[in-house]
Formats: structure tokens, C-alpha cells, sequence
């Protein structure tokens, strides 16, 4: 087995250790203290502007994703995030690269069937070739129950099992003592999968009902 | 010492992926897909955000408070080496051809069918690439 490159958006463990201080108010005035005084801060606002319609999208569907190995994928899927194995497909022609090779494995969660694709890949000359880890920052799992306490027994588990967390347990809210200064109102924890994608496994989102029965109508900086 | 019961991921709710142009990427995601510009996370006003050196624009399907976010990363250039593609699952026929029709209008390349040959078979599909050369594959919701 070969362990995957670490990836250039990978924070390392010194500054990942900065993380749990994002539930400090103190910390998070600090960060910020350059554009406080410059006054971008209130320039460049982070910000609810609402939702207030049905868009044409119903739901993401499926993500595919490079992993090294499958075998070692999967099974952290299935220890780590209870996923289930669906299947495992035969290598088949790369869908856009001429003559590269995938092979497919199906993961499904309890109530989304194979939403996940973990996807091993060929090169012309048969090399394997991983992941960059520069298309996307994280995806998001919601867990089952979709509740704040659901989001903390996860990350409980995961410390007693001695998997890592990179960050979190914290809500992306400004409210103690979880909130971290950022929007969305999830709970939400992340780890690494053994790619070094980044995997939010969260609950208990703001939605519109929420959101409207907070601000009405009201979009953008009014309310902040 | 009893460990706490398991919790296991239910489905895939949202993805942050990275962009190179926020605004352009901005414009295609809500022109093409009606999303709603839902929040913003910028480096001068997110402490996460300005450890990390990143921003993030949320965008809503119209019921959680974010589905998709752009990100863009102010050190690190981004690229497609690391995901094949996403799904997007659209409401009801008439809406699947809305968007084909866009899609067709705003100069995308459509290619019929699932991104992946080993797929379910869904009733109708297609899929495109964003800006950013992403791709995305097309669904129409099945119908119950």
C-alpha cells in the first residue's frame, strides 16, 4: 500500500492545532484585527443574504472522487462513516481521458443510494495515478438524525475509536461555545479520508423556515 | 467505559469545490441552475477563512442554507485532478429540458447519457462542464 502525497491545501498539524480556538471570540477578533483596523472587515462582510425560493436543483446526486486504493477506501468509508458497500464495478474507459481506465466502487448512505463514488484510475500506460486534492475543499455527509447531539456523538466515537479529527466539533454560527464566526448554522466536524479528502460529516443546517423565522424577509447585511 | 452509540452519514448534502473565478463561476451556477446566493465567507471578516486563505460563496438548492459553494483559494491554483464529476438532480421534466436549453444557449457542450458507463440507468441524463472545466452530469428526478 502507498501512502498518498499530501495534498498543498492540507493544513499541517501546527495550525490545525489554531483550530479549536476559532470557538474563541478573542481568537477569531485577533485573526481578523489587520481588516478590523483597515476596515475591510466591514468592507468585505461574511454574511446570511437568505433563501427564499425553490431553485430547479433538487439535491446533489453523486460525487466521484480519485482514491489510490479502493480497497482501503472503502473500508475507511465503511468504519468511519457507516457507509455501505454497493458495488464494485469492472475498469471501464475513463469517461474523458483517452485511453485512461476507471474502476468504480458504489457507496451509499443509509437513506442516499450510491451518492459516492470512490474511482481508481489508469493512465495510458497503466500507471496509478491518485488524487491532487485541488478540485474541491471538502464534501459534506449529513448524518443520521440530522441533530446538533448526533454531530457530537459522531466526533465522540471517532476519539474513542481514535480516528482524528481535523476540526471541529463547531457550529458555523458566532453563537458559544461552539460557534466559529462562519454561516450556515451546521454542526459539523471533518476528517480526512485516507486521500487526504477533506469529509465534513454535519447535522441541524439552517434552512429557509429558520432562516425566515429570524429575519423575515429581510436579505443581506440588515440584519447583521 | 461504554463508547457512545455509532452515528452513520445518511446522504451527501453538500460540496465546496474550488474555482478560479468567483464572480464568473457565480454567474454560471445561478444563471444555469436558478441557485441562490446564499451567504458569503470572506478572509477580511472570517478569521477560518483568512487562516486558510480562502473564499467561499454559499448557494442554495432553496431549502438548507447552502448545497454547492465555490471556493476560491488565494495561494494554491486549483485543478481537476482530484474529483470525475458531480450530479445535480433536477425537478420534473419540463425543468430537466429548461435547463438543457440553457446549457445549449450559454454556448455549453452537452454530452448525453450518465458521466459514468457503470451507472444506473436514469430516465434522462447529461452532463456538462462548468468554467472551471468541472464536470457536471444532469439528472432528472424520477418521478414517484
Amino acid at each position: 500500500m502507498t501512502v498518498a502525497p499530501i495534498p498543498p491545501n492540507v493544513l499541517p498539524p501546527f495550525k490545525q492545532r489554531f483550530g479549536g480556538l476559532l470557538r474563541r471570540k478573542w481568537f477569531r477578533e485577533m485573526v481578523l484585527l489587520w481588516p478590523t483596523l483597515t476596515r475591510q472587515r466591514f468592507s468585505n462582510k461574511t454574511e446570511d443574504y437568505g433563501v427564499f425560493q425553490p431553485s430547479l436543483v433538487s439535491h446533489i446526486g453523486q460525487l466521484s472522487i480519485y482514491v489510490r486504493d479502493i480497497a482501503r477506501s472503502r473500508d475507511w468509508y465503511e468504519q468511519v462513516a457507516g457507509m455501505i458497500h454497493s458495488r464494485t464495478c469492472d475498469w471501464e474507459p475513463h469517461p474523458y481521458k483517452e485511453q485512461w481506465k476507471i474502476r468504480c466502487c458504489y457507496m451509499s448512505a443509509s437513506g442516499h443510494d450510491e451518492c459516492l463514488v470512490l474511482v481508481e484510475q489508469l493512465d495510458p500506460e497503466g500507471n496509478r495515478v491518485g488524487s491532487s486534492g485541488m478540485s474541491f475543499f471538502h464534501f459534506a455527509l449529513e448524518l443520521e438524525g440530522n441533530r446538533l447531539e448526533d454531530v457530537l456523538a459522531f466526533a465522540e466515537n471517532q476519539r474513542a475509536n481514535r480516528n482524528r479529527l481535523n476540526y471541529g466539533p463547531v457550529r458555523h454560527n458566532s453563537e458559544p461555545p461552539l460557534g466559529d464566526g462562519e454561516t450556515g448554522g451546521n454542526v459539523a466536524c471533518y476528517m480526512y479520508d485516507p486521500d487526504w479528502h477533506s469529509v465534513e460529516f454535519c447535522g441541524a443546517m439552517d434552512t429557509v423556515e429558520n432562516y425566515r423565522a429570524r429575519y423575515g424577509d429581510t436579505k443581506g447585511s440588515a440584519h447583521s | 467505559m461504554t463508547l457512545p452509540r455509532p452515528v452513520h452519514a445518511a446522504k451527501l448534502q453538500h460540496h465546496v469545490f474550488y474555482v478560479t473565478d468567483l464572480e464568473r463561476s457565480k454567474e454560471f451556477y445561478m444563471r444555469l441552475f436558478g441557485l441562490q446566493f446564499s451567504a458569503l465567507n470572506h478572509p477580511d471578516s472570517s478569521a477560518a477563512m483568512r487562516l486558510s486563505q480562502q473564499e467561499m460563496h454559499f448557494f442554495s438548492f432553496g431549502f438548507h442554507h447552502h448545497d454547492l459553494c465555490l471556493v476560491k483559494h488565494h495561494k494554491l491554483t486549483m485543478d481537476n485532478g482530484s474529483m470525475l464529476h458531480f450530479s445535480l438532480v433536477i425537478r420534473g421534466p419540463e425543468t430537466f429540458d429548461a435547463i438543457r436549453s440553457r446549457a445549449q444557449d450559454i454556448g455549453c457542450q452537452l454530452r448525453e447519457g450518465r458521466m459514468l458507463a457503470s451507472a444506473k440507468q436514469e430516465a434522462r441524463a447529461f452532463c456538462l462542464q462548468d468554467p472551471d472545466r468541472h464536470w457536471i452530469e444532469i439528472i432528472e428526478e424520477k418521478q414517484p
